[in-house]
């Protein structure tokens, strides 16, 4: 009854994603990630968890995996999640201590001397890329690995994939590779009814995957406890 | 039926009030996780977040509960001191401390319950709007949700002061029966509220929980709740049994929105 009432009130597809416009004249960092270079090696997790101290449990970023089937055909799903880092983050204005920020490169982070740990941006992210950190008790979240990116060095995830599927760059150079992938309208973006202008997009992403799916994870089960999920303080 | 009447539902609404008010910073303060910070609300407020203007509303509203409780009741204790043979000497200092000298306060009266008025209202509205105003939980996202808020906030008010006024000495049936009949519209109100929400946004939010069992249970319960409430509300004499589950249904509107709503992923693979 539920699904038949939603299908026909609502729905929507997978709208490809416009170039952002530039947030200022300096870099504007993008990440295109290849689903079909995904291999599923998780190295970028583990590369992740230890260049950020990722607690056990939670993730900044993370290969989600599942099995699909079609027409009688069955094959893994390999999407690799991470944050966004929105043109319009949904994250910033929901902060009440307004310790989520976005710098002038774009890249969205959380000022851990400010954060109160309500956990209301955790809820306001539509991508699930945030969490409450429980040893340090704060938001955290992927941060583009901000402190190698401002040494001249890619991101933890992009340096150790193994397939290459992460490409990180600047979307305002018109010669680097996200500018040209974005600008053709090759990739799309997750829940582009959201219209937060996500920075990372995916290539090779079918429509049905661009939201919630409704699969049997093969990595890991939401059931398992989490202690970085939490509810918001009200 | 004449305000007077209405004292002694007024007195148990009002101790309600008092408890909840109480528990409620204790309880959002715990609920941070950082709650040494809780100043920060004050010192680096950003106004665009409706939580924000949650921290000025909620001390707003207890300031002015405090100061109706304390004009509304003072008669009340000063009375009681002497009508009490022989009252414990702590609670006697306590209730000597709290009347004042037990003189009306008219003035303070009206302030406080204006103060009280405007600011529950407000917080009404803040928590309402900031769970509403989430478009990353279609569950939430929903027009609303403010308003099935405030009527399920209410059916547990009244079904509260039913419970205290059964269990407390000086029941008085027929007010009792006001008071049931009063649930019985709240939860109609609400029923029909549920029923006839038919936005793309409520389509959403159906869709985003509509393949997990879990939810179904949970919507089948808090129907079931939601309509043994109103049944038993249609018997204005067992409006205090209606008052159970209308308390209980208050709680679990707020547990399947705010916590049921959080165990759905929004993106990616469950």
């Amino acid at each position: 009854m539920f699904s038949g009432i939603a299908a026909a009130l609502g729905g929507s597809v997978g709208q490809p994603q416009a170039v952002p416009a530039p947030l200022t004249t300096g870099p504007r960092w993008a990440i295109v990630v290849d689903v079909a270079r995904c291999i599923g090696c998780q190295a970028c997790t583990v590369s992740c968890i230890m260049e950020n101290a990722v607690p056990a449990d939670s993730f900044r970023t993370i290969v989600s995996t599942c099995e699909v089937q079609q027409g009688g055909h069955t094959a893994m799903l390999m999407l690799p999640r991470l944050c966004n880092h929105c043109a319009d983050p949904p994250c910033i204005p929901v902060c009440p201590v307004g310790a989520t920020y976005q710098q002038a490169d774009g890249i969205v982070v959380v000022n851990a001397d400010a954060c109160v740990g309500c956990a209301y941006c955790v809820q306001a992210c539509p991508y699930n890329a945030r969490f409450i950190n429980h040893e340090t008790r704060k938001a955290d979240k992927c941060t583009f690995c901000t402190h190698r990116v401002k040494a001249g060095l890619l991101s933890a995830c992009v340096e150790s994939c193994v397939g290459g599927a992460r490409i990180f760059g600047d979307l305002n150079d018109p010669a680097s590779v996200v500018h040209k992938l974005m600008a053709e309208h090759a990739t799309k973006v997750p829940r582009p009814e959201m219209n937060t202008g996500p920075n990372v997009c995916y290539r090779g992403l079918d429509d049905a995957f661009l939201g919630k799916v409704e699969a049997e994870p093969t990595l890991w089960h939401s059931s398992l406890p989490n202690p970085g999920h939490a509810e918001p303080h009200a | 039926m004449a305000l007077v009447e209405w004292l002694r539902i007024a007195r148990l609404g009002l101790v309600v009030a008092l408890v909840a008010g109480v528990a409620a910073p204790v309880a959002l303060l715990a609920d941070l996780y950082q709650p040494g910070r809780f100043w920060c609300f004050y010192a680096h407020p950003n106004l665009h977040s409706w939580m924000a203007w949650g921290a000025f509303f909620i001390p707003g509203y207890l300031g002015g509960l405090m100061l109706y409780a304390g004009a509304a009741l003072r008669p009340a204790l000063r009375s009681a001191l002497f009508r009490a043979a022989a009252p414990h000497p702590l609670l006697g200092c306590a209730w000597r401390l709290l009347a004042l000298g037990g003189a009306p306060a008219p003035l303070l009266l009206r302030l406080g319950a204006l103060a009280a008025t405007v600011f529950a209202l407000l917080a009404l509205l803040y928590t309402g709007m900031e769970v509403m105003g989430v478009r990353a939980r279609p569950l939430w996202n929903t027009p609303l949700l403010p308003v099935q808020f405030a009527i399920t906030a209410q059916a547990g008010a009244v079904g509260a002061v039913l419970v205290l006024d059964r269990v407390l000495r000086g029941h008085e049936p027929a007010l009792a029966e006001k008071l049931t009949r009063m649930l019985a519209w709240l939860i109609s109100a609400e029923l029909v509220l549920g029923l006839m929400q038919r936005t793309p946004a409520h389509a959403a939010a159906l869709a985003a929980v509509a393949h997990s069992e879990t939810w179904r249970m949970t919507g089948t319960w808090a129907s079931t709740a939601a309509l043994a409430t109103a049944a038993l509300a249609l018997q204005p004499r067992l409006g205090w049994l209606a008052g159970l589950p209308a308390l209980h249904a208050a709680w679990m509107f707020r547990w399947s929105v705010s916590i049921g709503g959080q165990t759905s992923p929004s993106c990616g693979v469950a």
